[in-house]
C-alpha cells in the first residue's frame, strides 16, 4: 500500500486508506451472508425488548421526564442508530487493539505514516450492523408519524447537526476507553464498559434523578447523544441547547484526543 | 473431593486476580442495568407509589437485584461454546475430573469476589441512605441464602446446558442471549414481578424464571409473606433445578457421543 508515490508525500491520505480497508472488509463480510440475517434478527429482538420495557413503564405512568411514549420511541430510534454506528465501525477493532498493546504489536501501527488514533479506530468495519442505523432511523420516523408530527426543514437540519455532534461524542467516549487499554493492559473486554455506560442513553436525561442526571450531562456526557437529536426531531430543542451540543462535541473530542496522546506516550513497545 | 475443589477454587481465584481490571468492568456492567431501572422507577413513583412500591421499596428491590444477580449469574454457556468450537474441551475431557467441576469452582471464585464488593458498597451506602436499609431479620436471611444457592445452581445448569448446544449448532450463545432477553422481564430484572401484567407474571411463576432471581430478591426484601409462600417458592426452585439437571444429563451424554474434535 505504501508505494513510492505516497512515501514521497509522507502521509497517506486517510480517506483513501479507509476506503481501501473497508473494501477489503466488505469483500470478507460478503462471504458470510447468513450473518446478515442473524444480525437483523438480533437487532429486531433488541428493539422489541426495548419497546416492551417502555410499554411496562408506561403501563404505570403517562409521561417520563416530561416525554410521552412516542417521543421516547423517537429517542430509542436515535439510540439504536448510534449503537449501530458503534457496532459497525468502532467495536470490531477494539479487541485487536487490546491485544496489540499487550504484545507490543502496536509498534507496527505507530510506524505507519497515518494518524494512529484514526487508524486503530476505523480499520475494521462490520457492514451488517449498519442495518441497525437504518432500522433505528426507521423506528424514529414511524414514531414521528404516530405522533402526527412532521418535522420542519429547520428541525431536520438541527437533527442532522446534533446527530453528527452525537456521533462525535460517542466516538470521543470510545477513544477514552481505548486509551484506558494502555493502563489496564489485560482488558480484552473494555468495550463492555461502553455498554454499561451507554445503557443510560436509552431514556431522556430528564427522566433521571438529580445525581444520575448530573453524571450523564457533565461527567459521562451521554445525555448529549440521544436526548438532543430526539428533541430536535420532536421540536422541543431550544436553539441555545443545540449550540451547546456542538460545543460539547468539540470539547469532548479535544479532551479524548489529549488522553489518547498521553496514553501513547505511556506505551513503550516490546516489539511485535 | 473437597481437596480437589479447594485447589480448583484457589486456582480460579488466582487467575481472576491477574485480571482485576476485567473483573471491575464486568461488575460495572452488571450493576448499571438495575441502577438505570431504579432511576426510571424512582422518577415514576414520585412521592406516591406504583402497585404498592414506593421509592424506598424500589431502591431496596434493585439493590437486592444487583447483589443476587451477581451471586447467581453464570457465564458458562460462553465458555462451553468456545471449548467445543475450538477443541479446548479435549484436554478437559482427558482429566480425571468432569469439566463441570472446574466451571463450578470458577463460578464460586468469581462470585465471592464480585458479590463481596457489591455487599460492601451496599453496606456503606446504607449508612448514609436510609432507603436501602433492610430490616434486621436473620431468619429471612437464612432462607434467602438457601434460595440464592438454589437459584445459582439452576442458572449454572441452564447456562451449562445451553452451552452444550454448541455440539449441534454454532448459535448456542445466541440462544443464551434470547433467554437473557426474556428473563429481563420474567426474572424481574427490569421490574418487580408484581408490576408486570398478571398474565405475564403468571408465566414467570409457572416457568423457571421467577426461581432464577425474582423469588430470592423478594425473599430478601420481605415481599414474600408467610411460611407457606416461602416453602412454595423454595419447592418451585427445587423442581426446576431438577428439570435443568435432567436437561443437562441428556445434553451431555448425547453431545459427548457426537463430539469429535481435533487439537485444542
Amino acid at each position: 500500500m505504501t508505494g513510492n508515490g505516497t512515501r514521497e508525500t509522507g502521509r497517506v491520505h486517510w480517506i483513501r486508506l479507509l476506503g481501501a480497508f473497508w473494501r477489503l472488509n466488505l469483500a470478507e463480510e460478503l462471504q458470510y451472508r447468513a450473518n446478515f440475517i442473524a444480525s437483523v434478527l438480533g437487532t429486531l429482538f433488541n428493539l422489541a425488548t426495548a419497546l416492551l420495557t417502555l410499554a411496562l413503564f408506561f403501563h404505570h405512568t403517562t409521561t417520563l421526564g416530561g416525554w410521552d411514549y412516542w417521543e421516547i420511541v423517537v429517542l430509542l430510534g436515535v439510540f439504536n442508530a448510534l449503537t449501530g454506528v458503534v457496532e459497525a465501525v468502532l467495536r470490531p477493532g477494539i479487541g485487536q487493539l487490546a491485544g496489540e498493546v499487550r504484545s507490543g504489536e502496536l509498534d507496527l501501527v505507530l510506524v505507519k505514516p497515518v494518524d494512529a488514533q484514526g487508524f486503530v479506530s476505523f480499520r475494521r468495519l462490520d457492514i451488517w450492523r449498519l442495518t441497525d442505523v437504518v432500522l433505528g432511523l426507521g423506528l424514529a420516523g414511524y414514531a414521528l408519524f404516530r405522533m402526527g408530527h412532521t418535522p420542519s426543514l429547520a428541525q431536520l437540519t438541527a437533527f442532522g447537526l446534533s446527530l453528527a455532534a452525537a456521533a462525535i461524542v460517542v466516538y470521543a467516549i470510545w477513544v477514552v476507553l481505548m486509551s484506558l487499554a494502555f493502563w489496564f493492559v489485560s482488558v480484552e473486554n473494555i468495550a463492555v464498559l461502553f455498554d454499561a455506560v451507554y445503557e443510560g442513553a436509552r431514556y431522556p436525561v430528564s427522566a433521571y434523578p438529580g445525581a444520575l442526571r448530573f453524571l450523564f450531562v457533565y461527567l459521562i456526557p451521554i445525555a448529549w447523544t440521544t436526548t438532543i437529536p430526539a428533541s430536535a426531531l420532536t421540536g422541543r430543542l431550544r436553539p441555545e441547547i443545540g449550540l451547546a451540543a456542538v460545543l460539547v462535541a468539540g470539547l469532548v473530542f479535544a479532551l479524548a484526543r489529549a488522553l489518547w496522546g498521553a496514553a501513547l506516550r505511556r506505551y513503550s513497545g516490546a516489539s511485535g | 473431593m473437597i481437596r480437589r475443589y479447594a485447589a480448583l477454587i484457589r486456582n480460579a481465584w488466582l487467575v481472576d486476580l491477574q485480571y482485576r481490571a476485567s473483573i471491575v468492568l464486568w461488575l460495572l456492567w452488571g450493576v448499571t442495568e438495575p441502577a438505570i431501572a431504579l432511576g426510571i422507577w424512582w422518577a415514576i413513583a414520585g412521592d406516591g407509589s406504583v402497585a404498592g412500591y414506593a421509592r424506598a421499596d424500589f431502591a431496596r428491590y434493585f439493590f437486592a437485584v444487583m447483589l443476587i444477580n451477581q451471586l447467581t449469574i453464570a457465564w458458562d454457556s460462553w465458555y462451553l461454546d468456545r471449548w467445543i468450537r475450538e477443541g479446548d474441551l479435549n484436554y478437559r475431557l482427558a482429566r480425571p475430573l468432569h469439566p463441570a467441576h472446574e466451571a463450578v469452582a470458577e463460578n464460586i471464585a468469581f462470585k465471592a469476589r464480585t458479590a463481596g464488593v457489591i455487599l460492601v458498597v451496599w453496606l456503606l451506602l446504607a449508612v448514609a441512605w436510609p432507603a436501602v436499609r433492610l430490616p434486621f431479620a436473620p431468619g429471612r436471611w437464612a432462607f434467602t441464602a438457601v434460595a440464592v444457592l438454589l437459584a445459582a445452581a439452576m442458572r449454572f445448569f441452564i447456562s451449562f446446558t445451553t452451552g452444550l448446544l454448541a455440539f449441534w449448532t454454532t448459535r448456542a450463545t445466541a440462544i443464551m442471549e434470547l433467554h437473557a432477553g426474556v428473563s429481563l422481564f420474567l426474572a424481574g430484572r427490569i421490574a418487580p414481578l408484581a408490576l408486570l401484567p398478571p398474565a405475564v407474571a403468571g408465566v414467570a411463576g409457572a416457568l423457571w424464571f421467577r426461581s432464577m432471581l425474582a423469588f430470592p430478591v423478594d425473599l430478601l426484601t420481605g415481599a414474600v409473606h408467610g411460611t407457606d409462600a416461602v416453602l412454595r417458592g423454595l419447592g418451585g426452585q427445587i423442581v426446576w433445578l431438577g428439570f435443568w439437571i435432567l436437561a443437562y444429563r441428556i445434553a451431555w451424554t448425547r453431545g459427548i457421543r457426537r463430539y469429535g474434535a481435533v487439537g485444542g
